[in-house]
């Protein structure tokens, strides 16, 4: 007997991620999904975003690793709710996680939401966490073919975010010829280019999410 | 390793499918795989194997389609496999296009035991 199912093998995670979303608009949440490999600079990016905040800003964070509360801590240190995900083994975070990590949080206290994905370019892209936009974050340490070796990320997101620009007269990376891989993959692409050691950049990156958020909350 | 993630939940919904057919074993299940959906299908025969095995739904076949990547022209709509990575339509050239093919991650079909005649 043959049952016809025809449906996602993430349909479960699918449903949650609606449910997510729908929570986000009720309350008026941007929510952003931040992802990128391992020591690309996500939590120090991060870090630099919430120094560059006034301190009324009503921003909260989830930050995803396999083990370890060190990002929760780091972050914790601007003075905004921070909660850590850890997730044991898994590889990704998933719509589950964000909603049991969301807890008692009061939605209509934040306004925009950083997800900060567990440190991989695989994994992240198939679980659709309710977020309003995924962003993409390589570094000039990882190599300008990043987002060629890795198409469905660079394809999926909306901003790319090329991290770590202070390291460049060091290191053998072609930022033009990085710049023309991203838009290979992903044609018009906006790139914004940081360094969180020397601090630039990170204004450019606040810009983006002011307009990226007016487009998705409109007033 | 989200396939092993994956393979659960391949798993989760035969053995509903089972439940549903009063306890029928899955015989077979179908899938719809994507070539860029981030699934290594190989990884994620094993998975299933493995979480598969000393369940009912030990020994189960897999019939996996594998989509090739097919994109569709935003100014011409001339639809078109790529080569490797390239988006450019090569009718008019244009640019943009959209991924209506190659990303699958579906369960297509649940092939179970007929139930005992009565």
């Amino acid at each position: 007997m043959r049952v016809d199912v025809e449906e996602k093998v993430l349909s479960e995670n699918d449903k949650l991620a609606v449910g997510l979303r729908e929570r986000f608009a009720a309350q008026r949440v941007f929510c952003v999904n931040l992802i990128s490999s391992p020591g690309s600079g996500k939590t120090a990016l991060l870090e630099r975003t919430l120094e560059a905040l006034p301190r009324t800003a009503r921003v909260a964070l989830l930050t995803g690793d396999l083990q370890t509360e060190n990002d929760a801590r780091r972050l914790a240190r601007a003075g905004f709710p921070v909660k850590q995900i850890t997730t044991g083994g898994t590889c990704h975070l998933d719509a589950s996680m964000v909603g049991r990590a969301l807890g008692e949080w009061n939605l209509a206290d934040i306004d925009i939401l950083f997800v900060e994905n567990v440190g991989n370019l695989v994994c992240p892209t198939s679980y659709d966490l309710g977020e309003h936009c995924k962003i993409v974050l390589f570094s000039v340490t990882e190599g300008e073919d990043k987002p060629l070796k890795y198409p469905s990320i660079f394809a999926i997101a909306e901003l790319c975010i090329i991290n770590k620009v202070d390291l460049l007269p060091y290191v053998p990376f072609d930022l033009d010829q990085a710049i023309a891989n991203v838009h290979q993959v992903h044609p018009g692409m906006e790139v914004v280019q940081t360094s969180c050691t020397q601090v630039r950049g990170i204004q450019d990156w606040l810009a983006w999410i002011e307009r990226r958020r007016a487009t998705a909350i409109p007033v | 390793m989200h396939e092993l993630a994956i393979a659960q939940a391949i798993l989760d919904r035969a053995q509903a499918a089972s439940e549903n057919n009063r306890g029928g074993r899955v015989l077979k299940i179908g899938l719809r795989i994507g070539e860029i959906s981030g699934v290594e299908v190989d990884a994620l025969t094993f998975g299933i194997e493995a979480l598969s095995k000393g369940t009912p739904l030990e020994g189960l076949a897999l019939d996996i389609e594998r989509p090739k990547r097919r994109l569709r022209c935003t100014s011409c709509a001339s639809e078109f496999e790529p080569e490797g990575l390239a988006i450019g339509c090569p009718a008019c050239q244009h640019e943009a296009s959209d991924c209506i093919a190659g990303n699958e991650l579906d369960v297509t079909f649940i092939e179970l035991e007929d139930p005992p005649c009565e």
